[in-house]
């Protein structure tokens, strides 16, 4: 049981960390978003929410790509392969402690 | 978690109708529809008109598709992603797969309908179809996928013109271009609303320079 229980300690920091796991689980819900649209949405403020894509692409999970629609500058997020793949583990890790423990 | 996951999709996807974009064109085609039916009815199957009318119907439709996107694409970029931000859905096999099964019952619904409606032949099958098409459309598309309340209201509106217009007596082609002219007030109304809303809620952010990161 502890051994169980001690796993909770394997859960990725980098997405369990509040706003990043309120942007990836946005990004995972869409093809992609702009950061417009992810600052109205998380609530965050713009250099908050910088510091945290720039960290979350650092690690491979978010792609930022810099592009237009029409003459409209955007700055367009995405989550990666890697990025889906360290949601899933991580909503399983941490749906599996509360079953655990409930 | 799956189901929670899957709202948070929904909630996102509610986004997409938040301008009343979408209905406003929509709105466009809709009446330009009930101006085809009613001038296919005006000039006849019998005249050059008519028939070139009732030739192009199907060129009609892919057109008003085809513009009515491109429409709404750039009435996107210029009111609603600077305002609100962008984004991109998946458009991934589920949702196609669910589009087609939407499509098969709402056919099958309509069909059914028809052969109801023409034990009695004082009620014109076409309208009354249509009208059981749309609503269904409307229902199970976008109030199931989106829960986006208004079209709950339109898809009424859909389902009780049919069946008004098809016990009207109103010449087959009057009544179909009626249902699609007032079907495409209903839209426009309720896209003109619903952007109104949205522009005067969303002002255009003050620093050009939106993208920091």
């Amino acid at each position: 049981m502890a051994d169980d229980l001690r796993r909770v300690t394997e859960l990725d920091r980098l997405i369990h960390e509040p706003a990043r796991l309120l942007i990836v689980t946005i990004l995972a819900s869409v093809a992609s978003a702009d950061f417009l649209f992810l600052q109205r949405e998380t609530g965050l403020t713009k250099g908050n929410l910088s510091a945290h894509l720039s960290k979350l692409e650092e690690a491979g999970y978010v792609k930022i790509e810099k592009t237009f629609k029409g003459k409209l500058p955007l700055t367009v997020c995405k989550l990666t392969a890697p990025g889906k793949k360290a949601l899933t583990q991580y909503r399983r890790q941490l749906q599996d402690f509360i079953q655990k423990t409930s | 978690m799956d189901n929670n996951f899957h709202d948070v999709e929904r909630r996102l996807k509610r986004y997409w109708y938040t301008d009343g974009i979408g209905e406003l064109i929509c709105g466009g085609i809709f009446l330009l529809l009930g101006v085809y039916f009613a001038l296919q009815q005006y000039f006849g199957d019998g005249s050059p008109a008519g028939a070139i009318l009732q030739s192009s119907l199907v060129i009609f439709l892919i057109a008003a598709i085809f513009w009515g996107r491109r429409l709404i694409n750039l009435l996107k970029t210029r009111f609603t992603y600077p305002r609100t931000g962008y984004v991109e859905y998946h458009t991934a096999e589920k949702n196609t797969l669910w589009r087609i099964f939407t499509a098969a019952i709402a056919m099958a619904v309509a069909m059914f309908s028809v052969m109801i409606a023409r034990k009695f032949d004082a009620i014109d099958s076409t309208v009354a179809l249509t009208g059981v098409l749309v609503s269904v459309i409307l229902l199970v598309n976008q109030v199931w996928s989106s829960r986006v309340p208004r079209f709950y209201i339109l898809s009424a509106a859909a389902l009780i013109l049919g069946i008004v217009l098809s016990i009207s007596g109103l010449p087959d082609g009057y009544n179909l271009g009626m249902f699609y002219g007032l079907m495409g007030i209903a839209f426009s109304i309720s896209g003109g609303l619903t952007l109104q809303r949205y522009l005067k809620e969303n002002p255009l952010p003050v620093d050009v320079e939106r993208q920091n990161g």
